[in-house]
């Protein structure tokens, strides 16, 4: 019977170890009075990168926060206390997490993690524990289609990106024609590649070539090769920033080009021209935020310019719309509470979904599916390896050019 | 293990973990959820891996498979508990086809050819977007109910998945099919010869460590309420749940799931105290674990004190 008694007593130990662990966090979370805001965030893993551009705003944002004396809840100033887990890129993790936080830490909020499917998951157990989820960068449609009543997302939809975009080229270049679309079949890049073919042909273009590849594709040869069969005067390719600089430079060894080019997202990210240097220019896109545009506002940061000074002097490099949209998701937060002046559940979701405001990110007010209403755009080319806006008018500093030869 | 002190302990852990809602919140309810599942997941690769010694990655594919058959299923009307069940069932036959051809390489080849498994169910199941959404995933209707009794639900089924496959183990232990199994890992071409049939007795091992994982793979599905193809078959799982058999002892009935339990106990715990360095800690106990306790934390028994058990 001695082996019962070791297995027993292993068993326990193990069990203590985890109630411990489980205790320990419990205790620290119940030490003061605070606002709490969970993140599981991807600090490592496959989207490490856009995991801690997340991180380095929100950071920025409640360092300031606090700096100031903290959020104003009715007649008292509270501090923000920002709980952030790596849940490593893997979603099981992501729901693991968001339940720690909610559970454990008490968090009163949650910032959903960087992409489409992982804010969907998130903001899954969110809607279970009926805790507010912002999310930053989260644009497809589909994500806030299953009637959750606490999500909320800063982002515009992104069918907004794409009639906006054929309208303009059109213009520029009216002799377009046919266009060629290869998508990454995720759910933000296969939204707009299917957004971007509707678009297209409901403006008369025709779509010569349109198809999805698998997440995880080490290799565009064969699509590229088919698109340079059908000579379309316009190719529009979707996919994230690895994606991306494959496709470019594989084009550039198949001698594949048209006269005018489209990478979603590539160019909203310095990675991409970082990466790919010359090739880079004369590619177009879209995105939801640049740091040209000059709103202002309600918040930490009262202009553009203000959050853009601050952000290179602390990062030495520009900040993209997933920094801008994600600092904006603490003034979210901030002007509910200063609105409801509690920090009753049932309260706070009600005066999230009724956020009207103006901030350095532009305007935030949330649609009855919880996306930020739709506004114009900026769409964006590089030229000499650095990006420049071609619309909307107001923040115009640049014409469009052919992609060179 | 003698059979009472056996029965004695598997009773005693699976109601360590049936009790976790009276002592713990719903994050312990969750973590027990979790031991339960990879539990199950390691007692089923046990089948194949341990018993037969033929090193098979494809746990996540069945996992997968599984979540994607039962999502299907509940989008398509039929109640919960009947997805799971079709699941398990599509996805075991799945297997004793697979099993028929992947089983007949052996060692290194076979352990490469388990893994394409996985990555294939990836990309058909990525690629066929008219019926599995693709890259989009597929959302499955909540199951409603307050989260407290949620996680206790899931956390029942779990452990009745993990139940299942530890009785199936003993059994398969007890009978010609376990000896049989055992005899294969030894010396697969004289077990043939002494009248093993060999090819029937892999697969019906494949076939066993296929079906759990399904059911856990279904049940996970409805749990989340969203699946999509990269979460679904995740290469890590698969190297993670033969980890975790590894660390209890493979081949043995409890050791696999032993070996789960004390695996999601070290990454929490890694996890709330060592939030950059987690990967690097867990990494290292293991490689330590697997160096100094080669036949998994079960054989500590035997050096701790050589005279008490066999």
């Amino acid at each position: 019977m001695s082996d019962m008694g070791l297995l027993r007593s292993a068993r326990l130990a193990l069990l203590a170890g985890g109630l411990a662990a489980g205790l320990l966090a419990a205790g620290a979370a119940k030490a003061q009075e605070v606002i709490k805001i969970g993140a599981p965030l991807a600090l490592t893993g496959g989207l490490a990168d856009e995991g801690k551009k997340q991180d380095i705003v929100w950071k920025m944002w409640v360092e300031k926060v606090n700096a100031a004396g903290g959020l104003q809840v009715g007649d008292k100033k509270m501090k923000v206390e920002l709980i952030e887990y790596d849940y490593q890129s893997e979603g099981q993790r992501a729901s693991q997490l968001a339940e720690k936080l909610i559970n454990d830490d008490k968090v009163q909020f949650l910032f959903a993690p960087f992409g489409s499917g992982h804010t969907k998951i998130v903001a899954g157990v969110g809607e279970r524990y009926q805790i507010p989820t912002i999310a930053c960068v989260a644009s497809s449609e589909s994500v806030f289609d299953q009637t959750f009543k606490h999500l909320f997302g800063t982002l515009s939809p992104n069918g907004g990106m794409t009639t906006a975009m054929v309208k303009l080229f059109k213009e520029k270049y009216p002799e377009t024609k046919t266009i060629a679309v290869l998508g990454r079949d995720d759910v933000f890049p296969k939204s707009m590649a299917e957004g971007i073919a509707k678009a297209a042909e409901a403006q008369g273009l025709t779509v010569a070539y349109k198809e999805l590849y698998p997440v995880g594709t080490m290799d565009h040869a064969a699509a590229l090769s088919s698109i340079k069969a059908t000579k379309p005067d316009w190719i529009y390719i979707t996919g994230y920033t690895q994606d991306l600089i494959l496709a470019r430079k594989q084009m550039q060894d198949l001698g594949v080009t048209a006269p005018i080019v489209t990478m979603v997202t590539g160019p909203s990210y310095k990675e991409f021209t970082e990466g790919l240097g010359k090739l880079a220019n004369g590619i177009t896109s879209s995105s939801w935020w640049h740091h040209a545009t000059s709103y202002t506002g309600e918040g930490v940061w009262p202009t553009t310019a203000a959050f853009y000074e601050e952000f290179k002097a602390k990062t030495g490099g520009d900040p993209d719309y997933v920094h801008g949209s994600c600092a904006a998701a603490g003034e979210v937060i901030a002007d509910a509470l200063e609105r409801t002046g509690s920090l009753d559940k049932a309260k706070l979701r009600d005066a999230i979904a009724a956020t009207d405001i103006q901030t350095f990110y532009g305007p935030i007010k949330f649609g009855p599916n919880g996306m930020n209403l739709p506004r114009e755009l900026p769409i964006i080319q590089v030229q000499d390896e650095t990006i420049k806006v071609l619309a909307p008018a107001a923040i115009k500093n640049a014409d469009m050019i052919a992609m060179p030869k | 293990m003698k059979p009472l002190p056996l029965y004695a302990s598997l009773v005693v852990g699976l109601a360590i973990l049936a009790a976790a809602p009276l002592y713990g919140d719903n994050y312990v309810v969750r973590t027990a959820a979790i031991v339960a599942m990879y539990g199950a997941l390691a007692t089923s690769w046990n089948f194949i891996g341990g018993f037969t010694g033929y090193p098979s990655f494809s746990t996540a594919a069945f996992f997968g498979l599984g979540a994607y058959v039962g999502a299907l299923c509940q989008r398509s009307g039929v109640p919960m508990v009947v997805a799971w069940a079709i699941a398990s069932v599509a996805v075991a036959a799945f297997a004793a086809l697979l099993g028929g051809i992947l089983l007949r390489l052996r060692g290194h080849y076979f352990a490469i050819g388990s893994i394409a498994v996985v990555e294939l169910c990836r990309l058909i199941v990525s690629s066929w977007s008219s019926l599995t959404g693709g890259g989009d995933g597929l959302n499955l209707p909540l199951v409603q109910g307050t989260p407290e009794d949620l996680m206790r639900f899931f956390l029942m089924v779990m452990l009745v998945i993990l139940a299942a496959s530890l009785l199936v183990t003993i059994l398969v232990d007890r009978s010609r099919l376990g000896f049989g199994l055992r005899c294969i890992h030894q010396n697969e071409d004289a077990a043939a010869m002494v009248g093993v049939n060999t090819t029937a007795y892999k697969v019906a091992a494949y076939t066993l460590s296929a079906v759990f994982c399904a059911a856990a793979g279904a049940t996970y599905a409805s749990w989340t309420g969203y699946i999509d193809p990269t979460d679904s078959f995740q290469i890590v799982l698969t190297v993670k749940v033969v980890v975790m058999a590894l660390l209890g002892g493979a081949g043995t009935i409890l050791g696999p799931a032993i070996g789960a339990a004390a695996f999601v106990l070290l990454e929490e715990v890694f996890w709330a105290n060592f939030i950059d360095w987690n990967r690097a800690i867990l990494g290292l106990v293991i490689v330590v674990l697997i160096f100094f306790l080669p036949g998994g934390l079960l054989s500590l028994r035997r050096r701790l004190m050589p005279g008490g058990a066999a």
